[in-house]
C-alpha cells in the first residue's frame, strides 16, 4: 500500500508540493511570530532581575537601564569610580559592580566590569578575566568570529565598529562564556582597567592630532568624541548594585535620587514602564499573530479538502473496480499524512532557519534569540497543522463510502 | 448463475428503468444488444453491484448480491467480477502496470500479469502512462485489468467500441478464452459481432423506461 501511495502521489507531485509549500507558509509564519514574540518578551525580563539599583549620571532612566542591562544604546555619560568605594565602605550592598562601555569588537559592544558581573555565567572555555587586557567573549562573538583562549581582538573606538582601532592594545581572550540566551551572549568582557589604559593611549594619540589639524577639523572631531562618552582613568559609566535589605534599598534610592549629579533607578521598575509601553503593541502583535494563525489553519484546511475533491475522480475508480472504501481511505491517509509530515517539518524548520537568519540582527539590540529553542504552543500548532492535513481525508471518504460507487 | 428478478433502477431526475426477469447461465456467453440510452451500461451496473435497485434483487448462486451492505459488495465485486468499462476507468497518470497492479490492494494475485499483457499485445507497453496511449490500447489494458484475477463473472460495456472489425474479433475471442467456466455477459452495438456469443439478448425488448411522474407513482 505504501508503494502505491507513493506511485499515487508521483503524479499528482506538483500539487503535492503546492499543498506542502502552502502548508509550510502558513504554520511557518505562525510559528515565526510566536517564537520571536515570546523569546523577546523573556529575554526582557530575564535580563533585568539581578539588580535592584543601577546608578549612573543625571539623564534618562530608560536609556540608563536598557545600556546595562542589555548594551544598548550609549551610555549616559560617566561618574567617578569612587563612588564603588563609597557603596562598599556604606556596608549597604552586597555587591557593586562597575561598569563601561564605549568601544566595540566588530558589532559586539566591549563591557568594562568586574568578574563579579559574570558571576552567575559559566564558561565554556578558559578562564574568567583578571589583568588588563584580558577579555572574556561571549557566546555568540566567540561562535561568529571563531575566537578561543589564547586569541587576540582589536577593539575599536566607539560603539559603531568602524571607529578607529586600538591596534597597538589588543585584548587577549582568555575565556569564552557558555551560551546565556541573553544579550551576554553578544558582548565582550573585560577589566575596567582595560578600558581606561586603551583610551589613555587613545587620548595621547587624539591630543596629537588636533595639534596638527585645522580649527574647524578640531570642532568636528570634538563633536563626536564627546558622543562616546568613554570612561577616562577613574571614571565609569555606571555601577549596577544589589543592596543588602529593602531598608538599605531604600536609603540608597534616596541618596543617589536627592544627588542631582546622578541618576538611581530600580531596572525592574523601569523595564516594566517600558514593557506597560509597549504592552499595547504586544497585544496587538499577539491578536495579529491569533488571526494569522487562525486564518493559516483555515488555508491550510481548505488546500487539504480542496486537493481531496481533486482526487474524487481517482477514489470513485477504485471503488468502481472493487477497491474497498477502508483500503482507499488508507491510502489517502498516507499520502496526507506524508504530505502533512513533510509540510510540518519544513514549517519548523523554516521558521527556525527564519529565526537563526534574524537573530544577527535582533542581537545588536541586546536581544538573543535562540533558534533551536521550540516551544510547547509551537508544537501544537504543528500538530493541528498536520491533523487539518488528514482530517478531510476522513471526512470525505466517510462521505463518499455512504454513496453507490458511481455516485461518487 | 447470475439472476435479476423484478429490477427497477431510479435516476436522480425521478425517472427510471424496470427490466424484464433475466438468467444468465454458468459457463455461457451473453451479448446484450440494443439502441444506445436503453439502458444496458445500467444492467451491468445493477449485476456488478455499482448501482444499487430500488426495486427487485440480483442475485449470483443464490446470493442476493444487490441486498448486501457496501463492503461485502465492494469485496463481491473484486472476488467474482472483472468488469470492462466503457470508458475504460483507468488511472490515467499511471503506468499500465500500476492500473492493474492497483488490485493487489485488495489482496489479487497479479503475477501473471506479463503473460496476460503479452496475450493482449500490451507488454511492450507496461511501463507507459496510460495517458500516453491510444483508445484501443487503453481498451486492453481495462480488458487485462478485468482477466488479471480470473473472475467468475465478466462484464464488458461496449469492450470493442474503439477498435476496428478485425480487433473487435480478436478482443473477443480473448475474453470468451478467458471466460472458461466463467459467465461473459457484454454489451455491444456491433450486431456482426454478436453470433460469437452463446446466446443474444435484445435489451430494447428487457428494459422499459419509466417517466419521472410514473417512476414516482410506482415507488
Amino acid at each position: 500500500m505504501l508503494s502505491f501511495a507513493f506511485k499515487s502521489m508521483a503524479t499528482r507531485r506538483a500539487k503535492l508540493v503546492m499543498t506542502a509549500l502552502s502548508m509550510v507558509l502558513a504554520a511557518g509564519v505562525a510559528l515565526l511570530a510566536y517564537n520571536i514574540s515570546t523569546q523577546v518578551s523573556e529575554g526582557i525580563v530575564n535580563t533585568a532581575a539581578k539588580y535592584d539599583i543601577i546608578i549612573g549620571p543625571s539623564g534618562s532612566a530608560t536609556q540608563l537601564a536598557m545600556n546595562t542591562m542589555f548594551f544598548t544604546d550609549k551610555p549616559l555619560g560617566t561618574i567617578p569610580y569612587a563612588v564603588i568605594d563609597d557603596l562598599n565602605r556604606s556596608g549597604q550592598v552586597n555587591a557593586a559592580i562597575p561598569f563601561s562601555m564605549g568601544d566595540s569588537y566588530n558589532a559586539a559592544p566591549i563591557v568594562g566590569t568586574d568578574p563579579a558581573l559574570l558571576s552567575d555565567k559559566a564558561l565554556l572555555k578558559g578562564e574568567m578575566f583578571s589583568q588588563p587586557l584580558e577579555a572574556v567573549v561571549g557566546f555568540d562573538v566567540a561562535k561568529t568570529y571563531n575566537l578561543n583562549p589564547g586569541d587576540q581582538i582589536i577593539s575599536s573606538h566607539g560603539l559603531s565598529h568602524d571607529g578607529a582601532a586600538h591596534a597597538d592594545h589588543p585584548l587577549n581572550v582568555v575565556g569564552v562564556l557558555k551560551r546565556t540566551d541573553t544579550a551576554y551572549d553578544n558582548a565582550v568582557f573585560t577589566p575596567v582597567s582595560t578600558i581606561w589604559e586603551l583610551h589613555d593611549h587613545h587620548d595621547e594619540d587624539h591630543d596629537e592630532d588636533h595639534d596638527e589639524e585645522h580649527d574647524e577639523d578640531h570642532d568636528e572631531d570634538h563633536d563626536e568624541h564627546e558622543e562616546h562618552h568613554h570612561a577616562e582613568a577613574g571614571e565609569i559609566c555606571a555601577v549596577l548594585v544589589r543592596s543588602k535589605s529593602l531598608a538599605d534599598y531604600a536609603a540608597l534610592m534616596n541618596w543617589y535620587t536627592d544627588n542631582t549629579d546622578y541618576l538611581a533607578i530600580n531596572p525592574n521598575t523601569v523595564l516594566r514602564e517600558v514593557m506597560d509601553n509597549v504592552d499595547l503593541s504586544r497585544k496587538i502583535v499577539y491578536i495579529l499573530c491569533a488571526v494569522i494563525l487562525v486564518m493559516n489553519l483555515f488555508v491550510v484546511s481548505v488546500i487539504a479538502l480542496l486537493n481531496m475533491y481533486d482526487s474524487r475522480r481517482e477514489i470513485a475508480l477504485m471503488r468502481l473496480i472493487g477497491v474497498s472504501m477502508g483500503k482507499i481511505n488508507r491510502l489517502y491517509l498516507i499520502q496526507n499524512a506524508l504530505t502533512g509530515l513533510c509540510a510540518v517539518a519544513l514549517s519548523l524548520l523554516c521558521a527556525h532557519l527564519c529565526l537563526w537568519g534574524i537573530r544577527g540582527f535582533v542581537s545588536r539590540m541586546g536581544i538573543v534569540l535562540n533558534a533551536a529553542r521550540v516551544y510547547p504552543l509551537e508544537w501544537a500548532i504543528l500538530l493541528c497543522v498536520f491533523a487539518l492535513s488528514i482530517l478531510p481525508t476522513a471526512v470525505l471518504t466517510r462521505r463518499m463510502a455512504r454513496k453507490d460507487s458511481l455516485e461518487t | 448463475m447470475i439472476k435479476t428478478e423484478d429490477l427497477f433502477v431510479r435516476f436522480s431526475d425521478g425517472s427510471g428503468i424496470r427490466y424484464r426477469d433475466m438468467r444468465f447461465d454458468t459457463g455461457r456467453s451473453y451479448a446484450l444488444l440494443g439502441a444506445s440510452g436503453v439502458g444496458k451500461s445500467t444492467f451491468l451496473n445493477l449485476i456488478a453491484g455499482v448501482l444499487t435497485p430500488a426495486e427487485g434483487r440480483v442475485t449470483v448462486d443464490g446470493e442476493a448480491v444487490s441486498a448486501l451492505p457496501q463492503r461485502a459488495r465492494d469485496l463481491y465485486r473484486i472476488r467474482r467480477v472483472g468488469y470492462i468499462f466503457q470508458d475504460f476507468k483507468l488511472l490515467e497518470d499511471m503506468t499500465v502496470q500500476d492500473n492493474i497492479n492497483i488490485l493487489r490492494l485488495e489482496g489479487v494475485d497479479t503475477s501473471q500479469m506479463d503473460a496476460l499483457l503479452d496475450r493482449l499485445g500490451l507488454l511492450r507497453l507496461k511501463k507507459r502512462r496510460v495517458n500516453r496511449l491510444s483508445g484501443g490500447e487503453k481498451q486492453r489494458v481495462a480488458i487485462a485489468r478485468a482477466l488479471i484475477k480470473k473472475p467468475a463473472i465478466i462484464l464488458a460495456d461496449e469492450p470493442t467500441g474503439n477498435l476496428n472489425y478485425e480487433t473487435g474479433v480478436e478482443v473477443v475471442r480473448t475474453l470468451l478464452a478467458n471466460a472458461g467456466d466463467g459467465t461473459l455477459i457484454a454489451v455491444t452495438h456491433d450486431d456482426r459481432l454478436a453470433p460469437m456469443f452463446d446466446e443474444r439478448a435484445d435489451m430494447n425488448a428487457v428494459a422499459e423506461w419509466v417517466p419521472g411522474g410514473e417512476a414516482r407513482q410506482h415507488a
